[in-house]
Parts: structure tokens; sequence; C-alpha cells
């Protein structure tokens, strides 16, 4: 099995080592080196891409595709570990290089090998967002964490928290009622926390950044104060009714006893339920004409 | 290696959710991958008879096998205690590290697996890594960052740290063997026995055979005269017990008997 892929990986020199490492750009923090991140992919195939150099367009075969299939996959995968949004214009230029014009039909494949394989929904984020977010389409059950060991999201509490808090304040909140709330848990903005670390930043810039809350300042606020609502990996990813069931397990109460929100989660899950156009799927014809949008 | 004779499996949730647990793990020992086995049929499809874990993993990786991507089994350089990682074969190891880690800190890791790849002893010492850091790429890296920075590779299993040295954790052979080999064709060591890369183990003094100690462990089992399969010259080495996993947890080779396995190489 290993043998068949050694030749793919060429020996290399020194220099090629040295750019074959320089590639930090996929860390969406790094700061970028103005060279190499101009380069295709740096990927065991590109040697021989280059070396087949089929520019523009042209027929690909069924091996070269698979390839691109496996190589999108994989940076679908790893990008989605930081759960920062995966870009469009990213895509191209870090995995697709000259098969761009494939995208539409390149993400397509690889969308339905991540459902097949391993359970994950590939969504575009917003409609038009060009922004694409992996959605587990597996349940999470208490005892992943267990088996996950010290490995799991200790997180994704707080997160679900801030949510319930979100959803239970009519959706928009002030961050100074947010603070209020977590500092009778024991969590306070400015302390470093034993799990969440810095929960200002946690909240307010990784959260946001992951796209699970809007951030936002309240105009005409002295002292300034900005608000939170939830942002739309949230509405991807749960329901209201997921997280009010979850507030009331918190209290221990029945969604029912807070029958306002009970009736706007209830109203959500119908209006979800009815068929509709689905906006989210990375469906072949918008992609593609949003390909000459973003690939400038 | 698509038009594979093999029939192709199928997936179930069971599959799947084994899959992603096991990538957020990034490596696992065999009894923790058993028992995550067992977790994902429980939480699916508890009325199932549960396949051989082995037949489990074949089942998956004969789907992978189109993406490129394959549950890996190795086994730890030291005691031999068999793991599984999930191992990308379409792009290389370092676009998968790239999404935790700067570019510095990747400069740094690449650095300290130079060292370790170019020693006689499969191990760098920390005072020697960190000799580097001036010539690290992208942001400037202080000493005790660069310190902290080892830690985080240690902790995400990458590397292995032993007395202040460090040397590739089980994991990062799995994943970078060909990476390896591909880069480094001149510096790389291979076993006499498995013939896989080798980082860590012991040496002929003789013709300079290497094996590894789980390798030697096995070959020499029973052995009171071990003699070099190769030069068949006398094995100067203390012969490592073969991993059992009914002692789990402890270790077969204790600190001290390893450092001096490891001195007396030179
Ligand atoms: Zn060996
Ligand atoms: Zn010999």
């Amino acid at each position: 099995m290993l043998q068949k892929h050694k030749s793919r990986i060429r020996p290399s020199s020194q220099g090629e080592r040295d750019r074959e490492w320089s590639r930090g750009e996929e860390a969406p923090s790094t700061s970028r080196g103005a060279g190499g991140s101009q380069e295709p992919r740096g990927s065991a195939s590109q040697g021989s891409r280059r070396s087949e150099a089929a520019p523009a367009v042209g027929p690909r075969t069924q091996k070269q595709l698979e390839l691109k299939v496996a190589e999108l996959v994989q940076f679908l995968l790893i990008k989605d570990q930081r759960k920062i949004p995966i870009k469009r214009a990213d895509i191209v230029k870090h995995v697709l290089g000259d098969y761009k014009d494939m995208f539409a039909d390149l993400l397509r494949r690889a969308a339905e090998r991540l459902q097949y394989v391993f359970g994950y929904k590939l969504v575009e984020l917003e409609p038009k967002s060009h922004s694409f977010i992996l959605i587990n389409t597996l349940e999470p059950v208490e005892e992943d964490a267990e088996v996950r060991g010290d490995q799991g999201t200790p997180t994704t509490g707080l997160l679900m928290i801030v949510l319930g808090l979100i959803f239970m304040k009519g959706n928009t909140i002030k961050e100074t009622e947010v603070w209020d709330f977590l500092r009778r848990l024991g969590v306070y903005p400015t302390k470093k926390h034993l799990i969440f670390g810095d929960p200002k930043k946690l909240i307010t810039e990784e959260f946001v950044r992951q796209r699970y809350l809007e951030y936002r300042r309240i105009p005409h606020t002295d002292p300034v104060d900005y608000e939170l609502q939830w942002g739309p990996r949230t509405n991807l990813e749960t329901s209201k009714m997921k997280v009010l069931k979850f507030v009331a397990k918190v209290h221990n109460q029945d969604p029912k006893d807070w029958p306002a929100q009970y009736c706007e989660a209830l109203a959500e899950e119908e209006a979800r339920a009815r068929p509709q156009p689905q906006p989210s799927a990375p469906a072949p014809s918008s992609s593609s004409s949003s390909a000459a949008a973003t690939s400038s | 290696m698509q038009s594979s004779s093999r029939r192709m499996g199928v997936m179930t949730d069971v599959h799947r959710r084994f899959l992603q647990l096991l990538m957020t793990h990034g490596v696992m020992e065999e009894r923790e991958v058993a028992h995550l086995q067992k977790h994902c049929y429980k939480v699916h499809d508890s009325s199932a008879t549960a396949d051989k874990l082995e037949d489990f993993i074949n089942n998956i990786n004969s789907v992978l096998e189109s993406l490129y991507i394959e549950i890996k089994k190795g086994i730890t350089e030291d005691d031999g205690r068999p793991i599984y990682a999930l191992v990308n074969l379409a792009t290389t190891p370092v676009s998968k590290m790239a999404s935790d880690y700067a570019e510095n800190e990747l400069d740094l890791f690449r650095k300290a697996l130079e060292l370790i790849i170019d020693s006689e002893s499969g191990f760098a010492s920390s005072t020697n890594i960190l000799n580097l850091v001036d010539q690290l790429k992208g942001k400037r890296m202080r000493k005790k960052e660069a310190e902290q920075v080892l830690q985080k590779f240690v902790q995400n299993k990458w590397l292995i740290e032993k007395e202040g040295e460090f040397t590739l954790h089980g994991r990062a052979i799995l994943e970078m063997e060909q990476y390896i080999r591909g880069m480094y064709p001149d510096s790389v060591k291979t076993c006499n026995i498995c013939h896989g890369l080798l980082i860590q183990g012991q040496s002929c003094e003789t013709c300079g055979i290497r094996m590894h100690l789980p390798c030697v462990a096995k070959y020499f089992q029973a052995n009171p005269e071990p003699h070099c399969p190769h030069c068949n010259d006398y094995w100067p080495h203390e012969i490592p017990e073969v991993f059992d996993p009914e002692k789990e947890g402890e270790p077969t080779i204790s600190r001290p008997h390893r450092k001096s396995l490891r001195s007396r190489q030179h």
C-alpha cells in the first residue's frame, strides 16, 4: 500500500525543503511570507502537476481528478478543525490552482465524500458568502467526550450558555449582561480561567471568528457597549429548540415553561421542515457563476 | 490504486463516528482504539456484532483509499506498543501541521527533526535545538517561547521528551515516514529487521546495521547468545522485553535502562 505512494514524493534539495516548510500560510493567524504564499498548494502531487503541464483547461484524467478531490477533502478537514469558515478564494489558491474552472464539480464531489465517509455535511455559511463550513451529521453523545479524554472541547459548554442567554433575552443581548451572568458562574472577563483561558477573548473573538456569534458595537452608548447575537454557524449547526432544551435541562425545567421561546423555537422547526430551495448546499450553478466574482 | 481489486467497504455511522473521534485524537494506542470501536457500536448499533478490530479498520481503509487517507498501524519505537493514526497520503504532513502552527513554529519543528535524524542516538538535546532559534523563519522567537513550542509538539504527539532530549513520536513516524525518506534520503536510517524508518534503536558495533528496540526484542527473544543478523558478531546490547499487552501501563524499558542502551551505542 505504502509503496505505491512512495514515488510521489521525490528526494529533494535543501531549497525545496525550505519551500516546503515555509508554507505557513495554512494557519490563518500566521503572518504570511510575501513570496511563498502565491505558489500553488504544496502537495505531493505538485511535481506531477507541473511536469504534466496541462495549463488552462483540458481534459484531466480520472486519477488526476480523484487526487484533487482527495486534496480538497483533506484541506477542508484540516481547516474545519479550527472551526474557521473556509473561503472559496482560499480553496482555489491553496488546493485547486489550475483546476479552478472545475470548482463546482470538485467541491460537489468532495462534499459527497465528506458526507459519506466522515459524516460531515459541507454547507455554505450564508447564501453567496463563498464561505463554507462542515456540519457534523452525527449527534454528539456524552460518552464521546469520555472517549476523547482531555482532547474534548470544554468551551462548547460556555458557548451553549451564551447562546442560551442570547435566545432567552430575545435574540440580542448586551455584552455587559453576559458578564453579569457569567460572573455568577465564576467566569470573569478579565481573569484568566482555568479551562477557558481568556474568557473575553474566547467569547468576543474566537467564537466570533468561528461565526457562532455576531459581536457589534451598540451605537451611541457611553460608556461603549457591545451586543451579541447568534452567528450563521449557530443557525446551521443547532436550532432554537435544541438550545432551549439545553437551557431547560440546566434549570431542571421543561422547555414549555418558557412559552414565548417555546413558540418561537417551534415556529423555527416548522419553517425548517418545509421544503425549500437549499441555499446552503454548494449548488453547482450558483457556485460556478460566482467563480468569476471571487477568483480575480 | 483506485483500481483496487479489494471490494470497497460500506460506511455506516458506526464507522463515521469512529473516524471522527480518531481524527480528533491524531494518534491512539490499540487498547484505546478497541474501546473507541466498542463505544461507536454502542451509540449506533448496539445489537450488531462488532467486527474484529482488524476487519473493521480494513473496511474503513478500503473506503479511504480513494481519498489517499489511511488508518495506519505502527508501534512505538521504544517499547513496541501498537498505535494507530489517520495518515494523509495526498498532502504532505507539513500541511497538516501547518493549520496548528505558525511559520516560525513549523521551522522549529523542522530544525528539531533534522537534528534528530542526523543524530546517532535519535535524540536531540533541547539545548541544541534552542541554539537554532535565531535562525528560524518567520517571526522572531525567544528561547523561552521556543521551549513552550517544543512542549506543544510533545503535547500534540509529534515529539517525545525524555530527560531533556527530544525524539520523534510514533505518530510523527507514522505520518511522516515517506516524507522524511523523500526529504532526507542520505541521513535516514533503516531497521535491518522490519526495514521501516528507524529513529532510535540499537546498532551493531562491527558492521553498523541498526534495529528497532521492539525488533531486537522479538528477534532475540529467548536467545541467550544474541548475534548480529548481518555480520554474526556478538550483539553487545541489552535485549529489551517484547511488549506484552497484559502488562499495560508499565513501559517495558525503564528510563535508566534505556539510557544505558543508548550510551553504549556510541
Ligand atoms: Zn524494525
Ligand atoms: Zn553486525
